[in-house]
């Protein structure tokens, strides 16, 4: 265990003796403690049919979550790993409750049980998919939909007003960028709050495969969207990183048939300019007889699991040497931006699962003494305190935030070093110092040692001001974990 | 079509024959609507739905830029017209309404300056674009309008494109099959249905999706929500339709779903006004018609009945007299008018005052809560955002207000303003009728207020009102972020301590609020109050327009009848024929002119 989490685990004991016999308090350090223990929690958002419960089940690869042209997630629901498939509702008031598990073409069917959806707090869906060990996924309703308070429920949950968020980090989806989008994302950083910068997002640009008219070019245009959003400053300050990905694509290439992949290979035998004829659009495809050999209900089944688009992509692949089910499915799935996603996923938040977590049990803590003042919290306050500024990856990342919102004054030739380090291109020690993966141990000494120097320099620098020094802290801090850490690995050879 | 000019033409003639240089001024004007006609629909919705593509595929023709990007920066019109040609509208001085300057450019150059590509964020400040293209759908005066969209129906969009909505015939609502309407989307509408009536929906992109129907569905189910009245909604293809261009395919232009939408255009939209406009014309002739008659009439009957002239003359004055005092400004309609204008005018100031003050507190609130250097540039955009909102509000209200008022003079105007004396005259023909009833039971009639709006979209002068109401809120703040970093960086400032620079930093920001909150409702407000003051002027116009024409109408015939009494009696009987070979002509003119009755409505509903 690393030591802020045995801090973490301590200031609950401690603030858990505190409240005896507050059951509320009691039960909600209860959940707090169990938090740390479990996988991190990833919410993922959007408007209305951005794609999420899609791109959720390309996560778990699985088609589980229902997904529709109208609105149909209408609570919040958490996928979470189980070794039986349990489906539990927790309403609003009164205890939680087991449901019976029921599934549609695959889908789960979620019942309320006779609840209306806003008496519902949220489901849990256990789930035996290996996807699910290390990751818990929220899936939520839309924002911006026409039933407000469909949007509402879903805003609740992942930036309450008064209680800290249930998720850890987001995935936050968007086909444009709509300036509510721009509001929600900053609804997350509502500077008012004290944790600013709280839950730390990733965006995907996502159902990029319609985005060129189902053209084969249109993932190209995808990345050219993708780039211009990653130049927009007010994104920038926002995300964490933005990636086109192809949701359906990819949840489609996690579940490929071997039925699928022979259609696809006997469409691709069609001569070329009669194929683009029946792909001119989905209701000429469904009624077209050319191939014979694909029926209405496996084109029915092509359109609605690759559409245009991804049919399209299916057959271009499958001639130039996909020539297995496998194989389409890596290929698929690559070119769906999903690899990529999961990478980032990896290499943003899991990499710094424990301080995630962690936050989210300070914000839970922090909020109860203000929300349930009790006498003898002087003993827990400083705990709070030490652990807030021992744990420092929030901190990085909070700082990565403000520099790039450019609310953290830093010379401005000193801005994209400082970014690296704090982990905005990666958080390996290679990445945040800039160097090839394959460097020698040696040169990221060198490098890491170099670095502390600089900042130290600079933090110390008799004409800079009080924010820049601060800035510079979090930074040598930054500087000196990686050396500790380089240490360490060499004691242990 | 050329029938209707050539019986406009024949008015002209016959009113200039009587010395009427009013009457035939205004036939003058009804000519050249008719010549020109201009049906303006404007294509509204979210961006990247499609609009563009759209309206490509309605003129077979890539001349609205396409991007898998956002492509459209500057609102493009485009029309008929031979040969093809383009042109931008460059405002004279800056946001000045009237002096615009049209700069032709090269077709292929279109791209270039309407685009965000070329022209990002319409930074080179062009009022609109202008295309025309020889296509027959364009024939009936047909154009169309695309909008610019960014950041889709936020606050400050939507209250740019309402603003134009009052230019236009009808708007046609545009969203695509990925799903069904958004609140954003609904809450426009709703809001755009207020301002514009003849609001038409297109769902686009049915190629792509195979859920499209229901989301069609969906979508009617949307649009039927507490309204009577159906709003018709077209499912298309742009993508289909200029395919079947290209291969020529009749069927694949069937099943892009564009057949339906043009027909509509076409019987709806054209078809209505043309219906209008024919209505319009006929509504002119007949009362030209009618006052040129009345002259002929009146000396005709003195002449006939000597012994009768003394009580038609009376009758003549009174009639006069009564039309007389219509003129004045103390007549009830002008009176109504301008009362009801000013009341208008400075509840909307009230309105706007209000809402803007209380956006003003929450900002000031918002400001002692933070620093407001951190999020300065957030918070300006807050701030933008309300201030449209509260805008688009009261612009809604008033409009509708305004036409509510226009409604209400007419109809004093009506009840006060005496219909043309009927005159009985010793004919075999059907000149025995009364004149005109009164115009409200005729089926035919085009309102008055609907006149009115038609005037007025002329004297926009072909404008689109896009973005006027908005140049006031491009912010004028500046960055406190700035004056935030110069203290940092000035040597001595870092003394100063924390406290006191975040407190003059929140004073300076509620002083820029406050400057600011003050010129949106000092400018919003001006803009607004211009409207208000076209509406009452064309109002006004419109109405003394009429009632001078008849004024003049019954004093020529008083004159007439006077003569009419001295002429000799050797002279008399040649007059009296040349009279009724005169009247003749006129009734000829008059019997074409009612046979103008609209044909019947084709209510052709998919
Ligand atoms: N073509 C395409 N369609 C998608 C993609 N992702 C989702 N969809 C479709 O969009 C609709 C809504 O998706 P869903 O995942 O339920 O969206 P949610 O409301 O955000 O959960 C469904 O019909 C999906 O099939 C994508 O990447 N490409
Ligand atoms: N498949 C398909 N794509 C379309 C259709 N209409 C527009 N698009 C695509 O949608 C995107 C946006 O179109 P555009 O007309 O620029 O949208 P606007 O922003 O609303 O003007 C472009 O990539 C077009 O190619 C259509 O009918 N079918
Ligand atoms: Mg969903
Ligand atoms: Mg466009």
């Amino acid at each position: 265990m690393k030591p802020v989490t045995s801090a973490a685990a301590e200031l609950l004991r401690e603030t858990t003796e505190l409240y005896a016999g507050d059951h509320t308090a009691l039960s909600m350090l209860e959940a707090y403690s169990c938090r740390l223990q479990e996988p991190l929690r990833v919410a993922v958002a959007g408007m209305a049919k951005a794609g999420k419960s899609t791109l959720l089940n390309a996560i778990i690869g699985e088609e589980i979550a229902a997904t529709d042209a109208g609105e149909c997630t209408k609570v919040v629901t958490w996928y979470r790993h189980g070794h039986v498939p349990k489906l539990t509702l927790h309403p609003v008031e009164g205890q939680p409750r087991e449901l019976p598990i029921r599934r549609r073409e695959g889908h789960l069917v979620l019942t309320l049980d006779g609840h209306r959806p806003e008496e519902v707090k949220h489901l849990v869906v256990d789930w035996p998919s290996p996807a699910l060990k290390n990751l818990t996924l929220i899936d939520t309703p839309g924002l911006a939909s026409l039933a407000e308070s469909v949007s509402a429920r879903s805003e609740n949950s992942m930036a309450p007003d008064d209680a800290p968020s249930d998720a850890d980090a987001i995935i936050y989806l968007m086909r444009h960028l709509h300036s509510s989008d721009v509001k929600f994302l900053e609804a997350l950083q509502d500077p008012k709050r004290r944790f600013s910068g709280a839950v730390s997002s990733l965006v995907v640009l996502s159902r990029v495969d319609e985005i060129g008219a189902g053209r084969i070019e249109s993932l190209v245009s995808a990345g050219r969207i993708a780039d211009r959003y990653r130049q927009d400053k007010k994104l920038r300050r926002l995300s964490l990183g933005i990636i086109p990905v192809a949701g359906l694509l990819a949840q489609t290439a996690r579940t490929l048939r071997q039925s699928e992949y022979v259609a696809l290979a006997e469409l691709a035998k069609v001569d070329r300019s009669a194929r683009e004829r029946t792909l001119l659009s989905t209701d000429i495809f469904l009624a077209s007889k050319n191939p014979s050999t694909v029926n209405e209900e496996m084109r029915t089944c092509l359109v609605n699991r690759f559409g245009i688009f991804g049919i399209r992509l299916a057959v271009v692949l499958i001639q130039s040497g996909s020539n297995d089910a496998t194989t389409l499915a890596q290929e698929l799935a690559r070119r769906s931006g999903l690899d990529e996603l999961l990478d980032l996923l990896q290499g943003q938040f899991q990499a710094r699962a424990a301080e995630l977590k962690i936050r989210s049990v300070i914000m839970g803590v922090d909020q109860l003494l203000k929300d349930r003042p009790r006498p003898g919290a002087e003993r827990v306050s400083p705990m709070l305190e030490r652990l807030l500024s021992a744990s420092h990856e929030p901190r990085e990342l909070r700082l990565l935030m403000r520099l790039r919102s450019g609310a953290a004054t830093l010379p401005r030739e000193f801005a994209p070093e400082a970014e690296q380090l704090l982990g905005g291109s990666g958080t390996s020690v290679s990445k945040r110092l800039g160097l090839p993966e394959e460097a020698y141990q040696s040169e990221i000494e060198e490098a890491a040692l170099a670095a502390v120097k600089r900042w130290r320099t600079l933090s110390e620098h008799p004409l800079s001001d009080r924010a820049v020094i601060d800035v510079c802290r979090t930074i040598v801090r930054t500087c000196e974990g990686i050396i500790e850490d380089l240490q360490s690995t060499a004691d242990q050879r | 079509m050329a029938n209707l000019v050539k019986l406009v033409e024949h008015g002209i003639t016959m009113a200039r024959a009587g010395d009427r240089d009013d009457l035939s001024r205004r036939l003058e004007q009804t000519r050249s609507r008719l010549m020109d006609p201009s049906v303006r629909v404007i294509v509204v919705g979210e961006f990247k739905q499609g609009k563009s593509q759209l309206i490509n595929a309605l003129v077979n023709a890539p001349v609205c830029p396409v991007d898998d990007d956002i492509a459209t920066s500057v609102p493009t019109v485009v029309r008929h017209g031979s040969p093809a040609s383009a042109a931008v509208l460059v405002a004279g001085s800056p946001g000045g309404e009237t002096e615009l300057k049209r700069v032709p450019i090269a077709m292929d150059e279109l791209a270039a300056h309407v685009s965000e590509k070329g022209n990002p964020g319409n930074k080179r400040g062009f009022i609109s674009a202008e295309v025309c293209l020889p296509r027959k759908i364009l024939s009936g005066g047909l154009s169309l309008i695309d909008s610019p969209g960014v950041g889709g129906f936020n606050s400050v969009h939507s209250l740019t494109t309402l603003t134009a909505l009052p230019t236009a015939d009808a708007m046609l609502l545009v969203s695509d099959a990925s799903q069904e309407y958004t609140e954003p989307e609904m809450r426009f509408l709703r809001q755009a249905m207020r301002v514009s009536p003849n609001v038409a929906c297109v769902l686009t992109k049915t190629d792509l999706y195979p859920q499209w129907r229901r989301v069609l569905d969906l979508d009617r189910e949307h649009l039927s929500e507490g309204r009577q009245e159906l709003i018709p909604l077209f499912p298309v293809s742009s993508e289909l339709r200029l395919h079947a261009a290209r291969l020529e395919d009749q069927e694949l232009n069937d099943e892009s779903g564009f057949p339906q939408l043009i027909k509509h255009l076409r019987q709806e939209i054209v078809g209505n006004s043309e219906r209008n406009q024919e209505k319009s014309v006929r509504q002119d002739l007949l009362s030209v018609i009618e006052q040129l008659r009345l002259s002929l009439k009146a000396e005709l009957a003195a002449l006939e009945n000597p012994n009768g002239t003394p009580q038609l003359i009376a009758d003549l004055e009174l009639a006069k007299e009564k039309s007389g005092e219509s003129r004045k400004r103390s007549a009830r309609w002008q009176v109504v008018l301008n009362d009801g204008m000013s009341d208008l005018i400075s509840d909307m100031e009230h309105d706007l005052r209000d809402r803007l003050r209380k956006i003003q507190r929450e900002a000031e609130q918002a400001i002692d809560e933070g620093d407001p250097g951190k999020s300065w540039e957030q918070f300006t955009e807050w701030l933008e955002e309300r201030c449209a909102e509260a805008i688009a509000d009261t612009f809604v209200w008033t409009n509708e207000r305004a036409q509510w008022l226009a409604a209400k003079v007419a109809e004093y105007f009506d009840q006060d303003e005496m219909a043309l004396p009927a005159l009985r005259v010793d004919e075999t023909d059907d000149v025995m009728d009364p004149v005109e009833p009164m115009p409200v039971l005729d089926p035919g009639h085009v309102k008055p207020t609907q006149k009115i709006l038609i005037g007025m979209r002329g004297s926009y002068g072909g404008l689109l009102m896009f973005g006027l109401l908005t140049g006031v809120l491009g912010m004028a703040l500046i960055n406190p972020i700035s004056i935030g970093a110069g203290l940092l960086l000035g040597g001595k400032a870092y003394k100063e301590d924390m406290q006191g620079r975040l407190q003059r930093r929140q004073a300076e920001a509620k002083n820029l609020v406050r400057r600011q909150i003050d010129d949106v409702i000092f400018q919003v407000g001006k803009q607004l109050k211009d409207r208000l003051r076209l509406i009452q002027r064309s109002t006004r116009d419109h109405f003394t327009d009429v009632a001078e024409e008849h004024h003049r109408s019954l004093a020529e015939s008083v004159t007439a009848a006077q003569k009419a009494a001295t002429t000799f009696s050797s002279t008399r009987e040649l007059r009296i024929k040349a009279i009724r070979t005169e009247l003749e002509r006129v009734n000829v003119l008059h019997r074409h002119a009612s046979a103008l009755t609209a044909p019947q409505m084709v209510t052709a509903k998919p």
